[in-house]
């Protein structure tokens, strides 16, 4: 289009001003200058603008109204916002109690099973069984150990927004508190429970959002990791790299780390697991296959045994669940 | 100065009888508000342009509010609602920029 010659044989258009510029530029309705003309050139009758003078009045006087109302809808509103809020608060603790109320019953049906299968089996089988138990994290334990604490980095207020934030990177984080349990196994750990959630070998700790995910129950800080296990495991802990990282994020971004030791810690059991079955592969073949690990793992005697098989040489010890010192919180309802 | 205190004498009314909108009427007041904001402003230019004509406030504020509120009626049927009503909000808006913009210049000469 621009590229194009102008000829000079169409009419040039006239400049017109497009809807925006119009609209900047005149905003006033255009009634007003007509009707004022009018006016000038013929004034109405005294009683025509009385009467539109005292419409006008009328009609001031609703727009008054419409902005009170206005104002009055808008303050109405606020609190059914709130509300709706507040109702979804309720609802959200409600499931979580009865989640608790669940979970109470599931630990006080287990307790059951465990004492009617300690009836059934021999003295040597059903110690056995609470000494896997124990180590693989079903039962619950007590001993000593030590307890690492973390929290975020206090709040601070956002001078633009007024609102507390606090800086993510005095966030405590998932890989935090993956690192520490981790560190605290290789020391030496025989149980760990976060914030009350005890570990298995198959735990999970993640983050969703913002919260911590602990075997899919989100927990909330001030977190704390409890651990039984040897008495060199506070040493062994405190000078891991897991520690020494923590130490170091904790001086530069403010959040706190803090290592004790602790006496006759009780860690819950975790939930039942997922009972898996191991299925044969389809194409297995008798013959070892040719790579050396596989070759040495179809061997039985190469096998690690999945459980120590005697008891631990440290201080877990099983609670059997009748001779529970604690009053756990299943004991009323039964 | 009889329009202010009515404007005032309606603010007053208004909060004393604190009446209760309809549901269905709802979507609209804000729009209306808008729209008689326009009404307002374009009013008092006008009487800073010694041109203020009764009959041209009234119908304009009516037709202002009634224009607006079919607008958002009409999105509402169409499933636009909330862009049409943005449509309405960003002229009456620009006109309520642009009259006050004139009255500035009548009070403060800049």
């Amino acid at each position: 289009m621009s590229s194009r010659e102008p000829t000079g044989q169409t009419p040039r258009r006239p400049f017109t001003p497009d809807f925006l510029t119009e609209l900047f530029r005149n905003p006033l309705e255009p009634g007003y200058a007509a009707a004022a003309a009018r006016r000038a050139k013929q004034p109405p009758p005294r009683w025509q603008t009385l009467l539109f003078r005292a419409v006008t009045v009328v009609t001031v006087l609703l727009i008054g109204f419409l902005l009170a109302v206005a104002y009055r809808q808008t303050l109405a509103q606020a609190p059914g916002r709130a509300q709706a809020r507040s109702v979804l608060v309720e609802q959200i603790k409600q499931r979580d109690a009865l989640t608790d109320e669940l979970q109470q019953r599931a630990d006080a049906l287990r307790e059951e099973v465990s004492r009617h299968r300690d009836l059934t089996l021999s003295g040597f089988d059903s110690t056995r069984l609470k000494q896997l138990e124990a180590v693989t994290g079903l039962g619950r334990v007590r001993g000593d150990g030590v307890v690492v604490e973390l929290a975020d980095a206090p709040a601070t207020v956002n001078p633009v927004t007024g609102e507390e934030e606090v800086d993510d990177l005095g966030r405590v984080l998932d890989r935090d508190l993956q690192d520490v349990a981790n560190a605290l196994w290789s020391a030496g750990a025989e149980a760990i429970a976060i914030n009350g959630q005890r570990l298995t070998a198959t735990s999970t700790i993640r983050a969703a959002g913002r919260a911590i995910v602990v075997d899919f129950r989100p927990i909330a800080g001030p977190y704390e990791v409890a651990a039984i296990g040897p008495k060199e495991m506070e040493r062994r802990f405190r000078d891991s790299p897991a520690a020494r990282l923590m130490r170091q994020v904790a001086t530069d971004h403010g959040l706190s780390f803090s290592v004790r030791a602790a006496r006759n810690l009780v860690l819950p059991a975790a939930g039942e697991p997922r009972l898996r079955y191991a299925q044969p592969v389809p194409s297995a073949s008798p013959n070892p296959s040719r790579s050396g690990s596989s070759a040495s793992a179809t061997s039985p005697a190469a096998l690690p045994p999945a459980f120590p098989s005697t008891a631990p040489s440290t201080g877990l010890s099983p609670l059997p669940p009748s001779v529970d010192p604690l009053p756990s919180p299943s004991e009323g309802s039964r | 100065m009889i329009s202010v205190l009515a404007l005032v004498a309606g603010v007053i009314l208004g909060l004393y009888f604190d009446p209760t909108v309809p549901p269905a009427l709802q979507p609209y007041l804000p729009i209306a508000v808008v729209a008689a904001l326009d009404a307002v402003f374009g009013g008092i230019r006008a009487h800073f342009d010694r041109v203020f004509d009764d009959k041209q406030f009234v119908v304009s504020f009516i037709s202002n509010v009634l224009v607006a509120a079919l607008i958002v009626y009409v999105g509402d049927q169409l499933g636009v609602g909330g862009q049409l009503s943005t449509g309405v909000v960003v002229v009456l808006g620009v006109r309520i920029f642009g009259n006050v913009a004139a009255i500035r210049r009548h009070l403060f000469r800049a």
